[in-house]
This record gives structure tokens, C-alpha cells and sequence, in this order.
């Protein structure tokens, strides 16, 4: 299974803060999966809302999040499709 | 022989239980080396992290919704994959427990700062960081006191937090510090917990001792029981008329509902703050209109005395743009914002005539912190331009206390606040803990004070009334009348027992017990004198 690649764009009025930080690493944990957010050059590990937060991502930016180990691709379209979710606030 | 300790008592209501001393934060230990190795140091993490993510839980069960929320975030962040990591790093590299989390918390409190949106969070973050290490080194950040029991807690004076946390087992309180206007006693006073505050010996007291909590007489007794308690002077209930008209405090619609349902006499003292300290912008004239007229109409028969905004940097109006002041107690506050916010005021007073009109109510207009004959003068000029209004001055620095009688044909009416009176008079800031006994509503410098200024009111022909938290007081109340103050104001819930009071008492008794606590050279001697009168002359 090759890394699957898509990506997001933050809704929420006040950027990724800690409520959509918090449900991204419950969300990823659960899934067992090795998800990382491509933000500008940086690359971050979902697996620390702390992390998350300190990115300092802003309302209308977007980002990149590839996965690692899903199954196939549907079942990392669906985590993507939640990350997106929980992004709109 | 039991022995007794005096303080300042809240209340009427006495407790017997057992002390349960509550010692203050110790301070968090140094961080160091590592002496047993990073394994072992994380496992001690660990066990920290659970207890104090244990604790949240327990907060977030005792908390509302949003608070609850806040705690939950708070416990992710603990079990922090991010967070564990610089930890470990932190670990590895020969740090303590202590040291390694406090980097790591450090380290990301770091990665939010310039962010507005995150400031909040840093607070948070540096409250988890206190709260492990504190676990860590087994110091006791919150009260976790027992459900059951009798308890008298014994402290040095006690915070939000810490009242937040009292459970059912808390019977009666005791602080080395705090007065009578303290976050402590304004609890006490409103749950009825027994409490007796500024007690000087009460480091005195040991956890397991038996006491009795006895407000009313100023003390605490290790080893008495009830019927050692001091019996307040009950006052009968009657319609007789008081010796002075009695009327209430309020802020809201809410408060004027429930002070129409005493004895009350018009309203003494309509805070008009709460109508603007939650909007982020000024409410048109309509709207403040609207709202008057909401409280007067629901206020007691009777005169309603409407104070104007009395803001300041430390009760912040938001839309009026208040910079920040070194001493806001003494800075730009109520009358003195006329010079930055004057079309504030009139439209205040612009939509207090308006709901005068409407509800043809009698309302009397007055300004706080007065501090000169000229600013009463500027003040009453303006209120009368725009309304039929009684007008006057809150009397509350010292200043315009010694010119009462300059105040003749200036101002219809003054009315003293008490609370501030003492904290200018002593310059004791009522917000410092250790300095309440000066705020002591009968310390002979603040009862001389009022005696003048009944004196000097009478003489000018300016009706002269009293609105502080004194006057909540049934036997300060009585001392009052005797000094020649011509009307009180209590709140909502003293307004009864007030009124009983002065109804049980000539004009003559009142001069009689004001001339006893006239006769006091400290505060403890002027009311046990001013008690001994007043229980002579019923």
C-alpha cells in the first residue's frame, strides 16, 4: 500500500486550535495509522494536539496529510474526510 | 478554660467542628540531576501524570459544561505524545522528573506565545506544569477536603479557587487575614458558613482541635459548644415605622423584585454598572431607557437613588477604552471619567429622565468619587439641565467629607459609601487580605468621620444617607441614626432585620448608643460599647 496523500483546508474561524487538535489525535490514534500534516516545509506528526496547536495554522490555509498503513485507500479517504470535518468548526 | 481568640465576625450563624488547617502552596521544589536514572524517572512521571489527570476528572465532575471541556483538553495534553517526547529527551539526557515535564510544558508554552488565541492555552499549560511537578513532589496543589465531617477551616484567607472546592463537610471558616468585605467572608456570608475572619492567633489552631465559630461575638473558642455562642440582639418583627427611612441596594430588575418584597423605602442605592461592565458597546439611549425603566418600575415604593457609572481601570467599562493605571482605586474612576467619556454620562442621565417619564417614578440622580465642592457643583449643574431629578454625591474620599457643609444649596442629598470611605480614610486597599481589620466598619476613625458628616449635613440642610455594607449591620444601623445620618440603605436581605431594628428604638436610644460607640478607642471597645447600650435601652 503506497502513502496516501490529500489535502485540507482549515474552516474553523480561529484556526486549528485546541478543540479540532484534540479530535484530529483521538481520531488518528484510534485509526493506528501513521498520519503526518505537511504544513509549509514543516512536517508534523498527528499524534500530539500540542504539536498541532504550536503549527499555528490559520482560517483559509491549507495543508497536506499523508498516510501510512491504511488498508486502502477509501479507508484513508475516510480519515481525511473527518480531519476536513473537524476543520470547519 | 477554653481559650478565645478574637477576629471580625460574618454572619450570625455559629458552628461547632473540628479545625482542618489548610497551610499555603508550598513552593515547588528546584529541578536536578537524575539520581536514579531515566527509566525510573519516567515511570515516577507517569504515576504524577495519573494522579493529577485523576484530579481533573474530579474537577471537570464538580464543573459546569465549559469549564468540564477545559479540563478534558487539559488531560490530553498531559498524555501528549509531543509532549512526552521532549520529556524523554529532557530524560535522557540526565534530567529529573520535575525538570524534564517542566522543559517540556515550557517548551510549547514557548511555541504559542504571540498568538492571541493561544493565551489562554499558556495559562493552561503552566497549570499542568505546576500541578505534575507539585504531584511529583508530593505537595498538595488543591484543598481535597472530606464530603463528611464538621469541618472549620483554618487559613489564611481563601481564594475563588479555594471556595469553589468547600464541600458540605465545611461548617465554619477561619482566616488569619481578609475583612469584612473579603472573597472569604462575601461566600461565608452568602451560603452561611460560619465564619470569623482576621483572627491574628489563628495559626494558633491545630488540625483535630474542637471549636466553636462564633461570629456574632467576634471570636472563636477552642473547646466551646453552642450554647457558648453569642446570641445576636433579636429584634421583633413589627410595622412600626423605623427611626430613619430604611431603604435597599440593587443592581438589577432582578434585585428591585426582590427588594419590593421587603420593608424597604425606596431604593438607597441603584448600581447602574452592570448594565455596561458585559457590553462590548455602548448601549443607545433607547436601550438604557428600555432598561431603567425596567428597574424602577419594579423597584419598592419610594425614592430610587441611581448612582451613576462608577467604572474604573480595575472594573472595566469595555467600550469605554480604559488605559491601564498603577493604582486604579486611586486613578480615573466614576465622576472623574467626565473628562474623557462626558456624553457617556449625560446619556446616561438623558435615559434615566426618559424612564423617570415613563414610570413616574421619584428618582434621584447621584455621582460617585467626589472629591472637590466644584466637581458636586459640575455634576448637579448637569443633572438638573437634563431632569427632574433630587440630585447629590456619594460621599467617599475624605476630601469632600471635610467640606460638607460647603456643599448648602450645591447638592439636594449625599450619600455615604462606606466600603470606600474606609478604604480611602485608612488607606487599606479592600482588595489586600492582610489589611481587613482596618476596613472594620467600627474603627473609631471611620464612626468620628460619620459624625461629622451628619453633623455638617444637618447644619447645611443636605439629607445625609448611607449605602456602605455598614448599614446591613441592624446595630451599626442604629449607631447611624444616632449620629444624625437621615436614611439608610441595606442590601435586599438586611433590609427587615434593619427595620426592626430601628423601629425598636427612639430617637433618643439611637443618641445614646451612638454616644457609646463614640466613646470607643478602638474598634473592638466602640461596638462591644455601642452592644451594651443598645441591649440597655430595650
Amino acid at each position: 500500500m503506497a502513502i496516501f496523500t490529500s489535502e485540507v483546508e482549515v474552516l474553523d474561524p480561529i484556526g486549528m486550535h485546541a478543540r479540532p487538535a484534540g479530535q484530529i489525535v483521538k481520531l488518528v490514534k484510534e485509526s493506528g495509522l501513521d498520519v503526518t500534516f505537511v504544513i509549509g516545509e514543516d512536517q508534523v506528526k498527528a499524534n500530539s494536539a500540542l504539536r498541532l496547536m504550536a503549527a499555528k495554522v490559520k482560517t483559509g490555509e491549507k495543508f497536506t496529510v499523508t498516510i501510512d498503513g491504511a488498508a486502502d485507500d477509501a479507508t484513508a479517504a475516510g480519515i481525511v474526510a473527518q480531519i476536513q470535518e473537524f476543520l470547519k468548526g | 478554660m477554653a481559650s478565645e481568640l478574637k477576629g471580625l465576625g460574618v454572619g450570625l450563624t455559629a458552628a461547632v467542628g473540628t479545625v482542618y488547617v489548610v497551610k499555603p502552596a508550598q513552593p515547588l521544589p528546584a529541578w536536578g540531576k537524575s539520581t536514579i536514572g531515566a527509566e525510573a524517572e519516567m515511570e515516577r512521571l507517569k504515576v504524577a501524570i495519573a494522579a493529577v489527570s485523576k484530579t481533573l476528572d474530579d474537577l471537570g465532575a464538580r464543573s459546569d459544561s465549559t469549564t468540564a471541556e477545559i479540563f478534558e483538553a487539559m488531560k490530553m495534553w498531559l498524555d501528549d505524545d509531543g509532549l512526552m517526547e521532549i520529556a524523554d529527551e529532557h530524560l535522557q539526557a540526565g534530567s529529573d522528573a520535575a525538570g524534564a515535564v517542566g522543559e517540556a510544558f515550557n517548551a510549547f508554552a514557548a511555541m504559542f506565545e504571540g498568538d492571541a488565541a493561544f493565551e489562554e492555552r499558556i495559562a493552561d499549560l503552566q497549570d499542568l506544569s505546576r500541578r505534575v511537578q507539585a504531584a511529583l513532589a508530593g505537595i498538595s496543589m488543591g484543598l481535597e477536603l472530606p464530603q463528611a465531617g464538621q469541618l472549620i477551616l483554618v487559613g489564611e484567607d481563601f481564594s475563588p479557587a479555594d471556595t469553589a472546592q468547600f464541600t458540605p463537610a465545611v461548617v465554619g471558616v477561619v482566616t488569619r487575614a481578609g475583612g469584612p468585605t473579603s472573597h472569604t467572608a462575601i461566600i461565608c456570608r452568602a451560603r452561611s458558613i460560619a465564619a470569623v475572619v482576621s483572627v491574628a492567633d489563628a495559626g494558633s489552631l491545630k488540625d483535630g482541635d474542637s471549636v466553636l465559630v462564633d461570629p456574632v461575638g467576634d471570636r472563636v473558642l477552642v473547646g466551646g459548644s453552642l450554647v457558648d455562642s453569642t446570641k445576636p440582639l433579636e429584634f421583633a418583627d413589627t410595622d412600626g415605622e423605623p427611626l430613619i427611612p430604611v431603604r435597599s441596594n440593587i443592581g438589577t430588575a432582578a434585585d428591585a423584585k426582590v427588594a419590593a418584597a421587603t420593608k424597604a423605602n425606596g431604593v438607597g442605592l441603584f448600581r447602574t454598572e452592570l448594565l455596561y461592565l458585559s457590553a462590548n458597546s455602548q448601549p443607545s439611549v433607547d436601550e438604557q431607557a428600555a432598561s431603567y425603566a425596567e428597574v424602577l418600575a419594579a423597584a419598592p415604593a419610594g425614592p430610587i437613588v441611581v448612582r451613576t457609572i462608577d467604572a474604573g481601570s480595575d472594573k472595566p467599562v469595555p467600550f469605554l477604552n480604559m488605559p491601564h493605571e498603577e493604582n486604579p482605586s486611586l486613578g480615573v474612576r466614576g465622576f472623574r471619567l467626565i473628562v474623557e467619556h462626558r456624553q457617556f454620562i449625560v446619556d446616561q442621565l438623558v435615559s434615566l429622565e426618559a424612564a423617570r417619564q415613563q414610570t413616574g417614578r421619584e428618582v434621584w440622580v447621584m455621582a460617585p468619587m467626589i472629591a472637590t465642592v466644584a466637581e458636586a457643583a459640575e455634576f448637579a449643574e448637569l443633572a438638573r439641565s437634563v431632569g427632574k431629578f433630587k440630585v447629590g454625591i456619594m460621599i467617599e474620599t475624605p476630601a469632600i467629607s471635610m467640606q460638607v457643609d460647603s456643599l448648602a444649596g450645591v447638592v439636594d442629598f449625599v450619600s455615604i459609601g462606606t466600603n470606600d470611605l474606609s478604604q480611602y480614610l485608612f488607606a487599606a486597599d479592600r482588595m489586600n487580605p492582610a489589611l481587613g481589620a482596618l476596613l472594620n466598619p467600627w474603627q473609631p476613625g471611620l464612626i468620628r468621620m460619620l459624625a461629622k458628616i451628619g453633623a455638617d449635613g444637618a447644619a447645611a440642610g443636605v439629607s445625609v444617607g448611607v449605602c456602605g455594607e455598614s448599614a446591613s449591620d441592624p446595630a451599626f444601623a442604629v449607631v447611624l441614626a444616632g449620629l444624625g445620618i437621615t436614611s439608610v440603605s441595606a442590601s435586599p436581605s438586611q433590609v427587615n432585620v434593619v427595620t426592626n431594628a430601628l423601629a425598636s428604638v427612639t430617637a433618643e436610644d439611637a443618641k445614646a448608643v451612638a454616644k457609646a460607640a463614640l466613646s470607643g478607642t478602638d474598634a473592638a471597645s466602640a461596638k462591644s460599647a455601642a452592644l451594651a447600650a443598645l441591649a440597655a435601652a430595650r
